[in-house]
């Protein structure tokens, strides 16, 4: 599905807060993403030193792009890569964007202290449906797309997973978080047919990302 | 009444060249198996789901589209044709001797997630060569997958070759429960460089861990069957790899041949050499295959087997489009004329002809015009007249 682009690397890089620190990485990295930082226009961005072009885009349309082939790589959070699952090589943990998928409940509640059915709300179904079958835990699940706090002080649900940060919106809103779902950070995925096709520019690319990596452990 | 004028999800119309491509990549391939000794079969488009179950398909159920029939029965639209053939290889085959040259050109029905841009119907074009085992039938087997894609008319792809023997073996050696095995077996597929490092953290620097901690990193050329050797120490299927490549790299094929020793998906259904292709312009493996020794003997008659699958579709989209053939003339018959019309529209050398389907010379010229046709042909007096416009 995708044209011709010679010898040019192109990566889909996740808006918003993953992409300052995608660029403060590739920055580190000795890539000019000047470009990136001032758009403009343009919807494509050529990195002047290094043989990349970077595209930006809403997380799971990254997921989409680099398994369709259009682009190469992607930088993208585990959050979404769990959810949307999908076809692609994930072959680094670049580290920023920390955080963690968390199942919280009303302050005072007894989760697990009871044989009925339990509700959970969450923006990521496939995320909480997954941890529950872990568990051999038959729940009820309910998507809901906005601030998912509410659902549990409306009495819609007993429960929510989400995204967890450093937990202010939980308290505020009498949540506690009792169980850790899984890990999140920022990956780099690269297409499958890509990384056999374009093997030694692809190889450099993740050789610069590991090299600055190891850095700055 | 709301009228439905879209195609179910997964689906759509194909027009003209679109087609034409698709025919031609079609046409290419079962040519070439034809030329190679195999021989065309056909199997129902449904069949039943319990034969997909018995066989131990590694397709999840979800992704086969069902049917129930009137018995109660579930069916599924054909979601891949090997196990369909496994299945007359091992029953209505049962009397003639092995091996068995197959190929098929049908398609096969897969249900995916909605609003993917994926296809849920794939037309496959592939072979099976059941009954033979070693060496010499797993490099039929692979130089025919080199020569499909080039007979489609590729020019930049490759053919790599793992093995799932290697894998499977260094796991054996690992102590590891079988959950373990298979979280390391997915991080290896989906070459999860650092999260299958820290899986394998506590086990420690021995040969067989070594070589799994890079194995998602040895894929390339033929030097990552040393590499493999200098972490792992010599190993049966290196060594069958590296004489497969000796002999296809002395008979032409080195060009296209590289290694994934990585390649471990449905590590259960394959046996031996596994391989897939990958051409520039498609975003996914254009051709899959390997072999499968365990699959014939779920239908009761244990053979070795080998096959491969080329998306037809895929390759057709990796090629430059062909523009179809313009409309050169039109030809206006009358009365009596049927026979000498028909006659009229072979022999076009560059251009289509079509019968004009209008009552008066006026009304076809006019049709020409509004069609962009070169000219009108027509009978008068037993000659043929051609009009320009």
């Amino acid at each position: 599905m995708s044209e011709n682009r010679e010898h040019r690397l192109r990566i889909a890089l996740t808006k918003g807060r993953l992409l300052d620190k995608s660029v403060e990485l590739f920055t580190a990295m000795g890539l000019d993403c000047t470009p990136i930082e001032h758009p403009g226009r343009r919807l494509v961005h050529a990195i002047p030193n290094y043989p990349l072009d970077a595209v930006l885009a809403k997380a799971p349309d990254v997921i989409t792009y680099v398994e369709h082939g259009v682009c190469d790589l992607g930088v993208v959070g585990k959050d979404t890569i769990l959810e949307q699952g999908r076809t692609f090589y994930e072959v680094l943990d670049l580290g920023f964007g920390r955080c963690r998928f968390a199942l919280a409940v009303k302050e005072g509640s007894d989760f697990y202290g009871t044989y009925r059915t339990r509700r959970i709300a969450s923006k990521y179904p496939n995320v909480a449906r997954a941890f529950f079958e872990k568990k051999g835990m038959d729940v009820d699940i309910i998507k809901i797309e906005g601030s998912v706090e509410l659902a549990p002080i409306l009495g819609l649900a007993d429960a929510i997973v989400d995204i967890v940060e450093t937990g202010a919106t939980l308290r505020e809103n009498g949540l506690v978080p009792i169980e850790d779902v899984a890990q999140v950070s920022a990956r780099l995925i690269v297409n499958t047919a890509s990384m056999k096709l374009h093997k030694e520019a692809i190889e450099d690319f993740i050789a610069r990302c590991e090299a600055e990596l190891e850095r700055r452990t | 009444m709301r009228s439905t004028i879209h195609t179910p999800e997964g689906t759509r119309d194909r027009l003209f060249a679109e087609c034409r491509a698709r025919r031609r990549a079609r046409q290419a391939l079962t040519e070439l198996f034809q030329s190679r000794g195999y021989g065309e079969v056909s199997t129902p488009e449904v069949e039943f789901y319990d034969l997909f179950l018995q066989s131990g398909s590694p397709l999840p159920q979800e992704a086969m589209l069902k049917i129930i029939d009137r018995g109660g029965r579930i069916m599924v639209m054909r979601p891949d044709c090997t196990t369909p053939i496994a299945r007359v290889a091992a029953t209505k085959l049962k009397s003639l001797p092995l091996p068995q040259r197959l190929y098929y050109d049908q398609t096969v029905f897969r249900s995916g997630d909605a609003h993917r841009g994926g296809s849920s119907e794939i037309a496959q074009c592939g072979v099976e060569l059941i009954g033979a085992a070693g060496a010499k039938a797993d490099l039929e087997m692979v130089a025919l997958a080199v020569d499909a894609l080039r007979a489609c008319g590729l020019t930049g792809f490759h053919v790599e070759l793992g093995h799932a023997g290697f894998f499977k073996d260094l796991a054996a050696r690992m102590e590891m429960d079988e959950d373990e095995v298979e979280r390391m077996r997915a991080l290896i597929e989906g070459k999860n460089f650092a999260a299958l490092n820290d899986l394998l953290e506590p086990y420690g620097d021995r040969p067989a861990c070594k070589a799994l901690r890079r194995l998602s990193r040895l894929f390339g050329g033929v030097e990552v069957l040393d590499e493999a050797e200098a972490l792992a120490g010599s190993h049966p299927a290196l060594t069958y790899l590296r004489d497969l490549y000796r002999e296809l790299e002395a008979a032409g094929y080195g060009t296209w041949i590289r290694f994934d020793l990585g390649l471990v998906h449905q590590i259960d259904y394959y046996t031996g050499v596994v391989f897939r292709g990958y051409a520039d312009g498609a975003g996914n493996a254009v051709l899959s295959g390997g072999r499968y020794d365990g699959l014939t003997a779920a239908f009761g008659r244990s053979a070795p087997a080998t096959g491969f699958a080329v998306d037809a579709d895929a390759v057709a989209g990796c090629l430059p489009p062909e523009e179809s053939p313009r409309l050169e003339l039109l030809v206006h018959f009358e009365a009596g004329q049927l026979s000498w019309a028909l006659s009229a529209l072979e022999g076009a050398a560059g251009g289509r002809r079509e019968l004009s389907p209008c009552g008066t010379l006026e009304e076809t010229m006019s049709l020409a015009r509004e069609r962009g046709a070169a000219g009108v042909l027509t009978l008068e007096n037993g000659a043929e007249r051609l009009v320009r416009l």
